[in-house]
Order: C-alpha cells, then structure tokens, then sequence
C-alpha cells in the first residue's frame, strides 16, 4: 500500500519538550485492534431525515423535531458544542454572557442567513465597471464625497455587533450565522465605495468627525439591543434611504448596480433587527426606555451629522444633476427627508416602539434649518 | 397576445424566467407575494390589480385580483398607466428603462409610482429583492 511522503519526517517532534502517553483507549485498541463504538449511542434525536425544498436545504428544513426547538435560555454549558448534540459534562465554557433568546433572536433570522447566502456577490465581478465614463468635475466630486462618506460608515455594522456576537450563546446559531452574513455585506459595501471613489478620475474626499462620533456612539452601546436600535433601526434604515437615493441619482448604470446591489442588502440588516427588537421589547417591555434614550442621542447626532455642507451638498448636487441645480437638489432633498422620516417610524413601529411623540426628527425639512 | 397587467403577461414573463435561469440564480432566489396596479391616467380609478408570487426562480401564481387584501400581499405597486406603458416602451428601446424609471427610482420619489403595504418590514421586500423585480420587468423586451 503506498504511503503518503512527509519530508524530514524523522525529525518531526525531535525537539518536543513534552511527550504525550496514549491515552488508555488508544492503548487498548492498540492491544485489541477492537473498536469502542460507545459513541454511537450517544447522540441527539435520531433518525432524522430532512428534506430539501424547491431551493435546496435550508435551515428552515432541518427545524425537525427537538433540532426546531430554540431555547427561551441557551444552554448553561456555555460552550460551543452543537444545540441538540449530546453534550459531556466536561465541555469548557467560553463564557458567553448573551444568554437569553430575546436578548438576540430575530425570528426571521434563518430565513435571512439563507437569503443573504444566495444573494451574494462580487463588487469585481458583478458591478460593469467597464461601462464608467468620465462625468462632469461637480458630479465627480459628489459622487467621491458621497463614495468617501459611506466607505467611512459602512463598516461600523460589522465592527459592531461582532462585538456582541463573540458573546451570543452558541445555541442562538442561526442569529450568529446571519451577523456573519452582514458582517460580509458591509465588507463588499466597504469595498465598492472605495472602489467608486478610486475608478473615474477622482479619489477619496473628507472624512466627518461626527460621522465618526456617531459610529463611536454605535461601538460604545451598553448592550445589543440598544446598539441594535442605534444601528440597524435608525442608522441603517437611514442608509437604506441613503442607497435607494444613490440608485436614482447614479449618473450611470455603473452607480446604478452599486447602489442597488447595496440597498438589497441593507434592507436584510433592516429587517433583522426590526425583528429583533419586536422580540426583545415583546420579552422585555421595560427596555423600552433604555432603547428610547438610546435613539434620544442617535437621532441628535444625526441631525447635527447632516448639517454640515460635506454631507448635504454632494447629495443635493447628485440629486439636482449638478452644481447649477442646486436648488433643485434640496427641494428633491426635502420631498425625501419626510419619506426618511415616515418609514423610520413605520420601523419603529413594526418594532413594537412608540416612537412619535419623542423622535426627534423633524418630518419638515425645512425646520431643521430653523434658528 | 396578453398585454401589460394582465395574468398571462406575467406568466410569460415567467416563463422568460426560468429560460433565463443563470442571470436570476446569480442574482439569487427570492420569496415574496406582491401585487401590481394600474390607475387609469385620467382619474383615481383602479383598472387592474394583478397578484403576483415569486418562490425561488419562478413566477409561482400570478392572477387578477378584485380582493387585494385576501391576496396578502407584502406590498402592492401603483402607477398610473402611462407610467408604465413607458417603463415598458423604454425597456423595449433599450433592454431596460431609463436611469431614473426603474421600479426603485420611481417608488423613491413616489409621485408617478408608491408603494402600498401594511407593514414597512414586509414592504422593505420590494428593496431585499429589487434586482430581481427589476430584471424580471427587463424580460418583457422579449416578449412579442
């Protein structure tokens, strides 16, 4: 029988400071040549067969029997051993503190994970990068400036509910696997953005301080769920609208794909954690308060974010289809600012959070040019 | 030959589809039951309602609706006729409509095309699977 060739394979472990002894069961098959096979009795449920649907083999497929059973509490083990395997006594914590299913679950999550899996792609690949023509030095710059801004934020939704997600419970798997999925798309958003800015003849613009105390405030939340509020109900909803925007101002169809290709992923992140927060508020309605404190200071640093000419001039001069229709540009601005509004509060409101009588938020843009 | 809203139109579209399976797996599968109206172009009035259901790669139910709300759809898309009789004569132009007539740029203004949903999370599917609706209205450059 040919043996698989290892180079210096004397020398392997020549210098090991420690020797390991076999263990008593490595001995005894040693000596015996028979094999323990105890481990094929202990096991979850057997005997499962799942089937696939029209699109293959989800996660939702394989929720059978105890396997579609989610635990209101993860297992105390705290390890990372598999919900519904057999689990020894001596498995070793990793210390998860996220414990309860309400502080993370979602219960569109699965179906998010699945989502985003198949709709997955290339910003080298998929995005005609080929077709971009050189445009006008306003749109250029707006459009950099823009391209500058959201490379700068995007990435804060993975930074930060990774952060959190070290510190879910295993058995909430299909959450964490989701997050992971988000953590991806923000990466790609990262990536095309830069990509943009770098590709027609103009570059990276300037950075925003506030925009980055915004993500510091995102980074710094007190517990998931308030971040989540902060990031994925007000901050994402808000670059949500940032990226339908972007498809209808893009100047090409390059512009276009990206912009769309983003928004469909951004839409995922929204509806997580509108779901999210609908179970952690059904669960746990006295944290209401904390989330509202929470939106209290997002919604204020987004006003201030976008009262400085960096933020609100590159979109209205896209919007207006240059710097002689400036004009023209906010007036399109305002019609929007209202719809930016509604459909955060509608969030809000699938959410299971009363939202209206405290946002801070105008529906009138024109006050937030009031004194 | 079935005409824009009708059922079989969007049957055809359907069928345009699956043939054209490699460009919608690439873009990846979607699930969603939506509705398209049309509002006559010189009143309020509703002349046609189509339900429409997307599972994966295939149009799996499309049929005329006079009960919308038993339909339950994620969201409903409303545009008078003339806007779309010109989202679909720019589709047959140029394969797609014009930069600032696709579904999205249209529903974002919101004037000449809205959305109509119960809820804002089942309408944000109109954006989760946007690429696919949009590709799915570019078909109609191959119908006859």
């Amino acid at each position: 029988m040919p043996t698989v060739q290892i180079k210096d394979e004397d020398r392997i472990g020549s210098e090991a400071r420690i020797r390991l002894e076999p263990s008593t069961y490595l001995k005894k098959l040693f000596e015996t040549g028979t094999p323990d096979l105890g481990w094929m009795n202990q096991h979850g449920e057997w005997g499962v067969r799942a089937k696939p649907g029209n699109l293959g083999l989800r996660l939702k497929d394989i929720e059978i029997g105890s396997y579609g059973v989610v635990p209101d509490r993860g297992g105390e083990h705290r390890s990372m051993a598999p919900r519904g395997a057999a689990i020894p006594d001596e498995v070793p914590s990793l210390g998860f503190s996220i414990n309860d299913k309400a502080e993370c679950w979602a219960d569109n999550a699965a179906e998010l994970y699945e989502e985003a899996v198949a709709r997955q792609w290339s910003s080298a690949r998929d995005i005609p990068w080929n077709e971009l023509k050189p445009l006008p030095a306003d749109l250029e710059h707006a459009m950099c400036q823009l391209c500058t801004f959201l490379t700068e934020v995007e990435f804060i939704a993975a930074d930060g509910p990774t952060r959190w997600m070290s510190r879910m419970n295993q058995d909430f798997l299909e959450v964490k696997m989701f997050l992971a999925t988000q953590a991806m798309d923000e990466a790609r958003h990262t990536d095309v953005f830069r990509k943009r800015a770098l590709a027609n003849g103009g570059g990276l613009g300037k950075a925003s301080p506030l925009a980055q105390l915004s993500l510091k405030r995102i980074f710094d939340s007190p517990s998931f769920s308030t971040q989540t509020a902060r990031l994925h109900l007000l901050g994402e909803g808000f670059v949500l609208t940032m990226f339908r925007q972007g498809e209808f101002i893009a100047p090409s169809r390059v512009d276009q794909e990206i912009f769309r290709r983003c928004m469909q992923d951004e839409s995922r992140h929204v509806g997580y954690g509108t779901m999210h927060l609908r179970a952690q508020l059904k669960a746990r309605p006295d944290l209401a308060e904390e989330i509202h404190d929470q939106l209290d200071d997002a919604e204020s640093i987004l006003l201030q974010t976008f009262s400085v000419p960096e933020l609100v001039e590159p979109m209205a001069i896209l919007m207006g289809g240059g710097i002689e229709h400036f004009d023209k540009g906010m007036e399109l601005q305002s019609q929007l600012w209202r719809r930016i509004v509604n459909e955060y509060l509608q969030r809000c409101d699938s959410a299971g959070l009363d939202r209206r009588p405290r946002c801070l938020l105008p529906a009138d843009f024109a006050r937030l040019f009031e004194a | 030959m079935a005409s824009f809203p009708e059922p079989e139109w969007f049957l055809a579209l359907g069928r345009l589809m699956e043939a054209e399976g490699e460009l919608f797996r690439r873009i990846g599968y979607a699930e969603t039951r939506f509705a398209i109206r049309v509002i006559a172009d010189d009143s309020a009035k509703t002349e046609h309602t189509t339900g429409l259901e997307i599972s994966g790669y295939q149009i799996v139910r499309a049929l005329a609706l006079d009960d919308v709300a038993a339909f339950d759809p994620d969201f409903v898309v409303c545009a008078r006729r003339s806007t779309w009789q010109r989202m679909l004569d720019e589709i047959q132009r140029g394969g797609r409509p014009d930069l600032r007539h696709t579904l999205s740029s249209l529903a974002l203004i919101g004037e000449e095309l809205w959305l109509e949903s119960s809820d804002q999370l089942r309408e944000d599917k109109f954006y989760r699977f946007n690429q696919t609706l949009q590709e799915l209205f570019n078909l109609a450059v191959k119908l006859r």
